[in-house]
This record gives C-alpha cells, sequence and structure tokens, in this order.
C-alpha cells in the first residue's frame, strides 16, 4: 500500500526553494486547451478534459508530454489514467514536482 | 553505453527452423547479439545480450517452477517494452507456463476501461498469476479481486521476490502451445489466439525466409511496435530472435511523442528491417517532416514493411519523397497481410518492388464486387487505388471464395480464406468461436474482403465490422456499449462504423437523437464523442438520427452497421459534430 506524504514532499520542497506556483500549471494547461474549448464556456478547474472540449486524443498526449518536458516531471501511466479532470492534471504536477 | 553488435563474431545464422521458443533461446544465447531500449530521446536504457536473457528467463523459471505453478498455466503480463516482459515472458517459456500478454492503459482518464479489460482478459485465459510494470501493480491487484484463482499479482518485485529453487526447468516444447494472444474479438468477448510452438516456428520460417524477408548477417531489426500485438511481439521479438539478430526498441509510447526517434535509431543504429502500420509512416512525415535531421541517413533500411492496418499507397509516397533525400529507398516498402490467427504473417509482397497498386472502379467495386481497372486512373471519385499485398507464404494456401463458398477468379471480390501450417487450433476455450471461423479442413476465414491479381491478394475490406484506428482494433460493439454505459442512449440506439477517409479510417457514430432544439443536439453529440475519447481513446464524428427515420436493423432485428453507414455515406443522417481538429501537427 502506499502512503501518500505530502507533509514531507512540501518541506523538501520549500528547503530547496522552487515552489511551483499553481496558477503557473493551470495557465500552462490552458493555454494548452484553448484552441479546443467549446463555445462560451471558459475552461475551469472541473473541465473534463476528454469530454467537455474538442481536443483529440493524440492531442492530449502531446499536451501531457509538452506539459512533462516543461515542468520536468513525468507522470506514471497509471496516474495519467486516473485524471480527467484540469485540476486533477493541474495538482498531479504540482505533486510530483514537489518531490523531485 | 556500448549497443550490441548486429554480427555474431562466430555464431552461423540460422533463419528459424528450431523446434521452439526455448531452443531459438538457446541458439541464439551463444552469440554477442541481443535486445537494446531506449527511451523518447534516443538514450540508451538498458541492453541485454540474449545470453542475459536466456540467463534471467532461467532465473524466473526456477522462481515461478518452485512457486507451484504447474505446467500448461496461464502468466499474464503487461507488455510494455521493458526488460521486464522478456523475464517474465522467457521464464515462463522455460517453466512450461503460457505467457498471457496484455496491453498497457491509454490515455487520460482510462482507468475503469483498463481494469475492465485485464478483467475479461484474466476471465478468458483463466490465468493464475499477473505481473506487470510497477506503476500497474494496483490496477493487476484490483482487477484480480474478483479472480480467486489468481494466486500471484504485482509488480516484477513479487516475481523476483520469489525463491529460487533448485528445480529442474521444464521448457516448452515443439507440442506444447507458446502463447495466448489477445488481439481478436472486441474487449468485451476477447478471444485468445492460441499460439502453438509448431506454427509458430512454421510462420518464422516463412517469415524469414526468401519468400519472406530473406533474413540475411548483417541485418538489424529496429521496433516500436507494441508487445502485445502479434506485429510487435512476433514480427519484432520471435522472427528476430528466430535469425539471432540484434533488436532495437523504443515504446509505442515514446514512438507516438517522438516518431521521428524511430528513424534517428534506424539511421544511428543501422538497422536494416522495420515494420509499421500504414498510420506510423504517417505520424512519422506529419511530426517530422519540418525537422528532418541533416545527418539522417535511412539507405540502410532494405526492408521498411507495412502491415496491421490497410496498406495506404498515398502516405508511403509520401514518406518516400519526405525522406528520399536522407536515403530511404522506396523500393524498400514491403506491403504484407496477416493476422494472429496464422501466427502473424500470410502474404509478403516481392522484395525490391515497392508499393504496387491496383485503381478499380468504385461503382462496379461497390455494386458488382468486382475489381474492374478504373477507366481514369486520376478520377478519385470513380477510382480507389488499392495496394498488392504478395503472394501467399510457401506451404500456405490462399482463396479468395463467393458467398456460396465457391472459388472465386481474379478481380472478383470475396471473403479471404487461408490454410497451411501457421494455423491457430482454435481460440482458447471457445470452441465454438474457432468452429465459427476454422473449418474441419483446416481453413481459416480471415474475416477480410479481397481479390486476387495474378497470384496475389489485394485486401480491399472486412467483412466484420472491425474498426482499425491508427493500427488499434476496435469493434464498434465497444463504442457504442461506451456510450450506453453513459447512458446517453439506450440500447441499440447508436450504431458505430467507420469510413474510409482516403487517409485513414475515421469513426463515426449515428446516434438516435431523441431531443430537441440544437444546444441540446450539439450537448449530445458533445458527450457521445466525450464517452467515447474516454472510454476508448478514439475520436469519433456523430451524426444525429431522428428517431422518426431510426436506425436500420437486419431481418432479425439486429442493427445493422453495414445499413447505417450506406446511409450515412448516402446523406441520410446530418453530421451534428462540430468537425474535430486533426491532431495537433
Amino acid at each position: 500500500m502506499i502512503v501518500e506524504n505530502d507533509g514531507i514532499a512540501d518541506t523538501l520542497e520549500l528547503r530547496r526553494g522552487s515552489t511551483l506556483a499553481r496558477g503557473e500549471v493551470m495557465g500552462e494547461i490552458c493555454h494548452h486547451l484553448s484552441p479546443f474549448q467549446v463555445g462560451e464556456k471558459p475552461i475551469a478547474g472541473d473541465t473534463v478534459i476528454a469530454k467537455d472540449l474538442t481536443i483529440d486524443s493524440l492531442a492530449i498526449m502531446d499536451m501531457v508530454m509538452e506539459l512533462e518536458d516543461r515542468f520536468d516531471v513525468s507522470i506514471p501511466m497509471n496516474v495519467v489514467a486516473e485524471i480527467h479532470t484540469v485540476d486533477q492534471l493541474a495538482d498531479t504536477i504540482l505533486k510530483l514536482h514537489a518531490r523531485r | 553505453m556500448k549497443s550490441l553488435p548486429t554480427r555474431n563474431s562466430k555464431l552461423a545464422l540460422h533463419r528459424a527452423g528450431f523446434a521452439s521458443v526455448p531452443a531459438m533461446l538457446d541458439y541464439a544465447a551463444e552469440g554477442e547479439t541481443g535486445v537494446t531500449f531506449y527511451n523518447a530521446k534516443g538514450e540508451q536504457l538498458s541492453a541485454l545480450p540474449w545470453s542475459d536473457v536466456r540467463q534471467r528467463a532461467h532465473v524466473v523459471a526456477r522462481k515461478l517452477i518452485g512457486a507451484g505453478f504447474a505446467r500448461g498455466e496461464r502468466i499474464l503480463i503487461t507488455a510494455d517494452t521493458w526488460p521486464g516482459f522478456f523475464d517474465s515472458f522467457f521464464g515462463a517459456q522455460y517453466a512450461g507456463l503460457l505467457p498471457v500478454p496484455v496491453s498497457i492503459p491509454v490515455g487520460i482518464g482510462g482507468k475503469e476501461a483498463y481494469l475492465d479489460q485485464l478483467r475479461r482478459q484474466l476471465d478468458a485465459s483463466g490465468a493464475v498469476a499477473a505481473f506487470g510494470l510497477d506503476d500497474l501493480a494496483g490496477y493487476l491487484g484490483e482487477a484480480a479481486k474478483e479472480f480467486p484463482g489468481v494466486r500471484l499479482h504485482g509488480g516484477m518485485d513479487v516475481l523476483h521476490e520469489l525463491p529460487e529453487k533448485p528445480v529442474d526447468l521444464r521448457p516448452l516444447g515443439v507440442d506444447d502451445l507458446c502463447y495466448i494472444q489477445f488481439s481478436s474479438g472486441s474487449t468485451r468477448h476477447p478471444h485468445g489466439v492460441q499460439i502453438t510452438q509448431r506454427a509458430l516456428m512454421a510462420n518464422l520460417a516463412g517469415m524469414t525466409g526468401p519468400a519472406g524477408l530473406d533474413v540475411v548477417v548483417g541485418d538489424r531489426a529496429v521496433s516500436w511496435l507494441p508487445l502485445y500485438h502479434d506485429m510487435g511481439l512476433i514480427g519484432f521479438l520471435m522472427a528476430p530472435l528466430s535469425a539471432q539478430l540484434s533488436i532495437d526498441y523504443m515504446t509505442p509510447r515514446d514512438f507516438a511523442r517522438r516518431p521521428m526517434q524511430w528513424l534517428n535509431l534506424m539511421s544511428r543504429n543501422r538497422g536494416t528491417i522495420s515494420y509499421s502500420p500504414s498510420f506510423g509512416y504517417d505520424l512519422a512525415v506529419r511530426r517530422g517532416a519540418a525537422q528532418v535531421p541533416a545527418d539522417l541517413d535511412l539507405k540502410s533500411w532494405r526492408h521498411a514493411g507495412i502491415g496491421g492496418d490497410m496498406v495506404r499507397a498515398d502516405v508511403l509516397e509520401r514518406f518516400a519523397s519526405t525522406f528520399e533525400g536522407a536515403g530511404f529507398n522506396s523500393k524498400a516498402f514491403i506491403p504484407s497481410y496477416g493476422m494472429a490467427e496464422v501466427c502473424l504473417a500470410i502474404t509478403f509482397s516481392p522484395h525490391g518492388t515497392g508499393v504496387r497498386t491496383d485503381t478499380v472502379d468504385r461503382t462496379t467495386l461497390a455494386e458488382a464486387q468486382r475489381a474492374v481497372p478504373a477507366a481514369d486512373p486520376a478520377d478519385d471519385r470513380q477510382a480507389r487505388r488499392f495496394v498488392l499485398c504478395g503472394r501467399v507464404l510457401p506451404g500456405h494456401q490462399l482463396e479468395v471464395r463467393g458467398a456460396d463458398g465457391e472459388v472465386l477468379a481474379d478481380r472478383e471480390v470475396g471473403r479471404i480464406f487461408v490454410a497451411g501450417p501457421s494455423i491457430m487450433p482454435g481460440y482458447f476455450g471457445e470452441p465454438e468461436a474457432s468452429q465459427e471461423v476454422l473449418s474441419a479442413d483446416g481453413w481459416l476465414d480471415t474475416g477480410d474482403l479481397g481479390y486476387t491479381l495474378a497470384g496475389e491478394i489485394v485486401v480491399t475490406g472486412r467483412a466484420k465490422d472491425l474498426i482499425i484506428v491508427n493500427g488499434r482494433n476496435v469493434w464498434p460493439q465497444d463504442i457504442e456499449w461506451a456510450i450506453e454505459a453513459k447512458r446517453l442512449t439506450k440500447n441499440g440506439d447508436a450504431a458505430a462504423f467507420s469510413i474510409d477517409t482516403g487517409e485513414g479510417e475515421r469513426v463515426v457514430v449515428a446516434v438516435l437523437a431523441r431531443v430537441s432544439g440544437e444546444e441540446a443536439r450539439l450537448a449530445l453529440a458533445r458527450d457521445v464523442a466525450g464517452a467515447v475519447r474516454e472510454a476508448i481513446a478514439v475520436d469519433c464524428d456523430v451524426a444525429l438520427v431522428p428517431p422518426t427515420v431510426g436506425l436500420p436493423t437486419t431481418s432479425s432485428g439486429k442493427l445493422s452497421r453495414a445499413r447505417t453507414k450506406a446511409n450515412y455515406l448516402a446523406g441520410l443522417y446530418a453530421s451534428a459534430s462540430p468537425s474535430l481538429k486533426p491532431a495537433a501537427a
């Protein structure tokens, strides 16, 4: 069983002094997703990526890859498979970034 | 890190002719060649000479035997391209156990669909253990919960932590099965093809022999093909192993992200043999054309095979012209035809001819099932180009038959049947499904349609409703079920099929729209496309069908996808989905 230990991860992150702002991650994700927005509904944290937008699966993979490169993280495939919303994607990147 | 040599210093090249997979590996292990794994950046991750592969497999085999697994029991393995797959697959071979290679999850949000797939595969194979990538250990455990017969599951550590006992190996032999290949049947009702050692050896002999790729000293294989697919596992693990070649691998995931790395690997390591479905060549052009490295050198590539989906001449021509400057020879293309039910290969185009096409009249083809040369081959509306896929392998037979089972003449389109030593004995544990495709006298109904031309086969489509997207087989039932599962439609209110766009297949889902108002209709179309993308990782167009029009059914009341498609092509249903953008180029 895996025990999440965000307390330690946060401490390490602070010590390293490389805090990644959530806004920056959200901004980057929204930048990638904006071409696929449907109508006037803005892209928000609860936007379900594969469902609420017109993005196709190859473009989703491209985006994940570019986000991984941009924030220097690697999202394991089992974690990717559990991401549905923009918020979940952002939180995953922040969590992995903090653990680097 | 040093890359493994292309040639063995002393060991003579033996092309197939072995009794079994363990016998092939025993022989290859006497040389210095082997497998090397690369990442998306083209960096070497690890290299295993065949001697190491064998050594590690022996250790795993003793652990598996020591753990009490009985001969013939099945072991599910997530077949990502990594050394763990080699350890467990070959370990099973030396332990007398049957590997069941399965895919890894695709895309975001795919967890539930993947677990569902795992459960169905555990059920169909009756597996007693399930091993995989560490990242997937949790999924294996979750899927195995319902199966008390699965006695051991988890990441590779679970396998490696078993004690190695001083037991005798019990390698699979010529009369045994080799493994179970899931690539046939829908994910709801998966059919596991029984790959026997004997049929595999026969198919490998054909593939590596003069009518196949005619493997010679100096050949080197490069592959990004998934090892859970017959083209990856048999074509680019078993076949090179059967001729003691070195293989350079990258994962399918990394290929999709960085397709140019495939060509870079070919160039750097002087690869000579590599295969891809048409879509892989297309991806390399679309993503790579703008940034062809100046030092890319594809002159060594002597067999550029195409298989796994309909061979597309236009795609291959674009690839050839894009990489001609880098030394790619268009005559290296080898259109091929095959399926898991014959292990892998059934026909190969002759060497040195490249892609040869036959351009036929569309109307006669559709209405009279005859492939008549087109009056004006340049007129795309009336002319349809097909690729010749070559002759059947020696020792095998191929026939194109009409509706009454009669063998058809050249240019008459019918169902393709094959017979010979590579044919499977049947689907695992499914006598009825096996009987549907195998006749008592040993002929396999491929379910594909085509015609012959002076002894060569031209494949025109599939009799079954199977959809192939980017090299992936997708069953329309799975798409329809994904939509129904989200309660967007009732059972029977959605019909999935694919249309030939000339560039590839496009999935279309026709759904009965029991909603009114433009907004509600658009929302339904979006939800349907979203549900399909989430569950199956496939993009689709949605056509909304008014309930007054309805979806066509067969005489027995079953949904008729073929007629739905015909209606759609005739313009009876308006496409309601906002046209999806093509993948970022």
